[in-house]
């Protein structure tokens, strides 16, 4: 089953003295259960497709349908319920809000959504648990290592267990060690919680452990490459 | 969970949030006590104004106000006080002959308003009894022919004070503290009596240096004063028949209230004295004085009287004082308006540090825009930052003004640098602040008010930023 279906989407910068084509021309199907990566180097386009995949920011033509629905038909209200209840984000940097709690962080977007509050609690700690949290659940993010405040966002994203993760270079500020874990654990939730993830990096070890790998050069996908290990089947 | 981030938002730039708390709390709490301080001023006025001048409400004949002729007194004086017996809101009256005469001594002249009254009947609707100067005599109480009692003012005024440092005089500076070399020097004048303020105050200048007459120049003046009981004042006024008559008054006691005016005008005589003199029957005066028990309100009162009689002109203090009368409709709103101020500048600087927060947390907030927080949450999380901001500086504000209300409320504050100008026009130098429990709610409301107000500036630019470019900046 697709979860995310891109038809010839396009996303051109002009506010600058030079036109931009950041996405060119772009179709694409993401399936349930996927670990994809989307590699290629700086300014080939990542940021601008995932941002867009998340419905953050508007193409300039083309479509994106996800479950079915085309969220660039979406007006912006609709779209932050659309995003706070089937998206989960994690950032390079900046995913924590720092003046609450690990948990707190977590039980936040729960909250949001409206989930009953003994849903909340047992969910938060189930989910810092399983990135190996759970004793930090009271720690503070400035208490955290860049590594265990990235885990913490993960945990955030799947909280609510959305339809698909989105996560922009996450490990770009992480040590290997770190990286490692970090992309282990996505792996493991990804198997245990048929989570679908997709996200960028440049980072040779990451794009090791995806199973999928588009490569993006100039806003075009110019490679698309399974490998051996693959949780779309069940 | 919204409240609690706004809350621990608060407290994150611990350093400029306490600046603004700080500011909040100085000007609630110069707001509260300005407002405490002027309500507890009106209190006094209108208290005094009640109690000591006018009482809850005066009746005369029509045409008594125009022009006081003697002639003009209350008609139907039985009926009239056997209403006021039996209504249930009066708690006590007096009645009083009221006839403006020439006072006059060997040293001066003044033109007096003399109230003849009844002691027994009067002390019970106005305190002025209470406000005789220590040591001056008495308030009725020594027999004599054609006691008189008169104010400070008007003792000045027909020049029968003296200054005299005599040893009595000398002592009691000396227990106040007084150097011995300044004592002694003043020992000088041990036996000279002078006749005016003017007398004194050279000899003293001459007798001591710079310093010590700008340092105790005043206090010694003030303590030297002496009344000249039992004074002749001669009184000319028509009687009621018209012709011109003279009769002496002995002082017997002087009074001195917060009201110079009322000072200046009032003198205060025996009923019987007053009637005989002056040719009135025992059923004729000129003006009856009340006082209402409590929960009856003057204007309700005032109603039930006109009713009865109609024919006769009923003043409540409000219009007898205008001043105060005004004073106790109005100052609410110009507490508000005080408060209003305060808080109008304030929210500059609330605006202000709040504006730099979203600033600082511009990736912050747009990374809770993209994971799904919508705009209400957005707004009401910096409302809520705002008004916290807010309340906490204006709760510890109230609090202490409310604290430095209740002391200076029972130390009272003496502004008696300034007192002469302000006791000219019947307000108390020393004032007791006071304030009242709604005042602190309309004053929270207010505070709250300011909070949301302050927040829609920064609200407004945080909603304004766009989560992708506000995660992709730079700081
Ligand atoms: N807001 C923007 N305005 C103008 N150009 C932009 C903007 N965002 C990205 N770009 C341009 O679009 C291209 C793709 O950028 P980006 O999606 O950030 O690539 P990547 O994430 O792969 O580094 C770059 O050339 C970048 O300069
Ligand atoms: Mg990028």
């Amino acid at each position: 089953m697709n979860v995310i279906e891109i038809k010839d989407l396009v996303k051109i910068y002009d506010n600058t003295a030079v036109q931009v084509t950041a996405v060119d021309h772009v179709d694409l199907t993401i399936e349930k259960g996927e670990f994809t990566a989307i590699v290629g180097p700086s300014g080939s386009g990542k940021t601008t497709l995932l941002n867009m995949i998340g419905g953050l920011d508007q193409p300039t033509s083309g479509n994106i349908h996800v479950d079915g629905v085309d969220i660039t038909k979406l007006k912006s209200k609709q779209l932050i319920d659309f995003r706070l209840n089937n998206i989960g984000f994690v950032f390079q940097s900046y995913n924590l809000i720092p003046v609450l709690t690990a948990g707190e962080n977590v039980s936040f977007i729960l909250e949001m959504q409206g989930a009953p509050k003994v849903e909340i609690e047992s969910r938060t700690k189930e989910i810092l648990t399983e990135v190996g949290l759970g004793d930090r659940i009271n720690s503070r993010p400035n208490q955290l290592s860049g590594g265990q405040q990235q885990r913490v966002a993960v945990a955030r994203a799947m909280a609510s267990k959305p339809k698909f993760i989105i996560a922009d270079e996450p490990t770009a500020n992480l040590d290997s060690k770190a990286t490692a874990k970090l992309l282990d654990m996505m792996e493991e939730l990804n198997r245990k919680e048929h989570i679908t993830f997709l996200f960028s990096t440049h980072d040779q070890r990451v794009m090791n452990k995806a199973h999928r790998i588009l490569v993006l050069e100039d806003g075009r996908i110019v490679k698309d490459e399974k490998m051996g290990v693959d949780a779309t089947k069940e | 969970m919204i409240r609690s981030i706004a809350w621990k938002n608060v407290w994150r730039n611990r350093k400029r949030s306490l600046i603004v708390i700080t500011a909040v709390m100085l000007g609630t709490t110069a707001g509260v006590f300005t407002s405490g301080l002027m309500q507890g001023w009106v209190d006094q006025r209108i208290d005094a104004a009640i109690f000591t001048e006018v009482s809850h409400i005066k009746l005369y004949h029509p045409d008594f106000l125009n022009n006081e002729e003697i002639g003009k007194t209350i008609p139907k004086e039985k009926s009239v006080t056997g209403f006021l017996d039996k209504h249930p809101g009066i708690k006590a009256y007096s009645k009083h002959i009221k006839l403006m005469v020439m006072a006059s001594t060997s040293r001066g002249n003044t033109a007096l308003m003399l109230n003849g009254i009844d002691v027994k009947k009067e002390k019970q609707v106005s305190r002025l009894y209470m406000q005789l100067l220590p040591g001056e005599g008495t308030y009725f109480e020594k027999d004599g022919s054609f006691p008189i009692v008169i104010s400070d003012k008007t003792a000045e005024q027909l020049r029968i004070k003296s200054y005299q440092l005599d040893v009595v005089v000398l002592d009691s500076l000396k227990r106040e503290g007084f150097p011995e070399s300044v004592i002694v020097k003043l020992m000088a004048l041990d036996k000279i009596r002078f006749n005016t303020k003017n007398q004194i105050e050279k000899k003293v200048t001459k007798l001591l240096t710079r310093k010590e007459i700008s340092r105790y120049g005043g206090r010694i003046v003030k303590t030297s004063e002496h009344y000249r009981l039992r004074s002749k004042i001669v009184f000319t006024f028509t009687d009621k028949s018209g012709e011109l008559v003279n009769q002496t008054f002995r002082v017997c006691g002087v009074f001195k209230t917060t009201n110079t005016m009322f000072d200046q005008m009032n003198a205060f005589v025996l009923q019987k004295d007053l009637a005989q003199v002056a040719g009135l029957l025992p059923d004729e005066f000129h003006e009856i004085s009340m006082l209402l028990n409590d929960g009856y309100k003057p204007e309700q009162v005032r109603k039930d009287i006109r009713k009865a009689f109609p024919e006769i002109s009923a003043l409540t203090w409000k219009e007898l004082v205008p001043d105060a009368g005004l004073m106790s409709e109005y100052m609410t709103l110009y507490y508000y308006i005080i408060m209003g101020f305060i808080l109008f500048a304030l929210a500059f600087g609330i605006v202000n540090t709040m504006l730099m927060a979203i600033l600082e947390r511009t990736k912050e907030i747009g990374m809770l825009m993209a994971i799904g927080m919508n705009r209400n949450r957005v707004f009401n999380m910096i409302m809520l930052e705002t008004v916290f901001l807010t309340t906490v500086g204006a709760v510890a504000g109230m609090g202490l003004g409310w604290l430095v209300i209740e002391i200076t409320g029972h130390t009272g504050i003496n502004f008696s640098g300034v007192a002469e100008g302000l006791e000219a026009v019947g307000w108390s130098a020393v004032v007791y602040p006071s304030i009242t429990a709604s005042f602190f709610f309309g004053v929270t409301l207010m505070v709250v008010a300011t909070g949301i107000l302050s927040s829609i500036a920064p609200a407004r630019k945080a909603l304004n930023l766009n989560p992708v470019d506000a995660l992709r900046s730079d700081n």
